[in-house]
């Protein structure tokens, strides 16, 4: 059984040993050779007290589908604040699969992660704003129209305007008109950014 | 259709599956190859798109890499796994990085392209891996 955090408020010296070793235990499996040992530690590891920083630390190595998988699913379950950043140093990883589940599993993260998107919008590299527009993709919130607004008003990389464009095609209102003409200008050579901007355009106008 | 393939004015037209989550990316694709001639497809992830294969294979696969459920990299993977006839895959990405086009490679591709893709150059590639003549 793990170390609940609840009963271990206070410090870890006060939860018995017991519970100590188990927690040992679940954090050596973790790193187990064996992927089934290695799922079921991250199964079973949400409640011990530094769970997050364990998981986040095995995600980041972890090669197997399945383990990922439930690493993930209990970094979900934990609601812990340190997710967040832990996840977008992930969005950077050379490994597309990593990435690809991390975005998903920013889509069910919510609310609490906004302000780690909002500043990741600002990220030098690409990619990472790339995929942080397709993170927004899941929000319905009505600041994601405004977001993806000044993405193409001030992206200077015709891909993460690009994604927008897509997103906005479903979600933009007439707050967009002007800057999808604004980014046709810009990108006026651009055979994608003209098709996928004149789509936006006449979604909204027609709605 | 005969045997699953379209017949247009008594020439057989190549299948093509588009396979990428975004709504925008597949109707731009399929506009371009369909002007040229092609019997397009679409599949919105990689398992949609396997689906769809082992049913009938098609002529050429144009794949975008990151999609939720399973990505273009595993998509490929697992279409080369299959006792099926191996048509050529082009891979579509945003990702210009040298690591991502071994790792299309890798996963089955036979072409790389980087977004944004102009509508020469995805029917120059188009042809090329159908092996018929660039015009």
């Amino acid at each position: 059984m793990g170390l609940v955090k609840a009963k271990a408020v206070a410090t870890a010296e006060s939860a018995e040993p017991i519970q100590q070793q188990s927690c040992q235990e679940l954090a050596a499996a973790l790193e187990d050779a064996d992927a089934t040992v290695r799922r079921h530690a991250a199964q079973q590891i949400t409640s011990c007290l530094d769970a997050a920083t364990m998981l986040m630390s095995r995600l980041k190595r972890e090669e197997n589908t399945a383990v990922r998988e439930a690493i993930l699913n209990s970094l979900l379950r934990l609601h812990d604040p340190s997710i967040g950043s832990g996840l977008a140093d992930c969005l950077r990883s050379e490994d597309a699969a990593l990435r690809n589940d991390v975005i998903e599993a920013f889509k069910q993260l919510g609310g609490e992660v906004k302000p780690i998107l909002r500043s990741l919008l600002a990220d030098p590299d690409p990619d990472v704003r790339i995929f942080v527009v397709n993170i927004l993709n899941s929000e319905r919130h009505p600041d994601v129209e405004q977001w993806l607004i000044k993405v193409i008003e001030r992206d200077a990389h015709v891909n993460v305007c690009a994604t927008a464009v897509d997103l906005l095609c479903e979600v933009g209102t007439e707050a967009a008109i002007n800057p999808l003409l604004d980014l046709k200008a810009r990108f006026v050579t651009d055979a994608y950014i003209q098709f996928a901007s004149d789509l936006a355009l006449k979604r909204i106008r027609e709605s | 259709m005969m045997d699953g393939l379209i017949v247009k004015e008594g020439v057989v037209a190549k299948r093509i599956l588009i396979v990428d989550d975004a709504a925008t990316v597949r109707m731009y694709h399929r506009g371009i190859l369909e002007s040229a001639g092609y019997a397009v497809e679409e599949a919105i992830n990689g398992i949609e798109a396997l689906e769809k294969s082992l049913e009938a294979p098609f002529d050429l696969y144009v794949v975008d890499v990151n999609m939720p459920k399973l990505n273009g990299y595993g998509f490929l993977s697992e279409l080369r796994r299959q006792e099926i006839p191996q048509q050529p895959a082009i891979m579509v990405s945003t990702e210009a990085a040298p690591g991502d086009e071994t790792a299309a490679y890798r996963a089955g591709a036979n072409g790389y392209l980087v977004k944004p893709v102009q509508p020469a150059q995805l029917l120059t590639y188009t042809r090329l891996m159908l092996g018929e003549a660039i015009r």
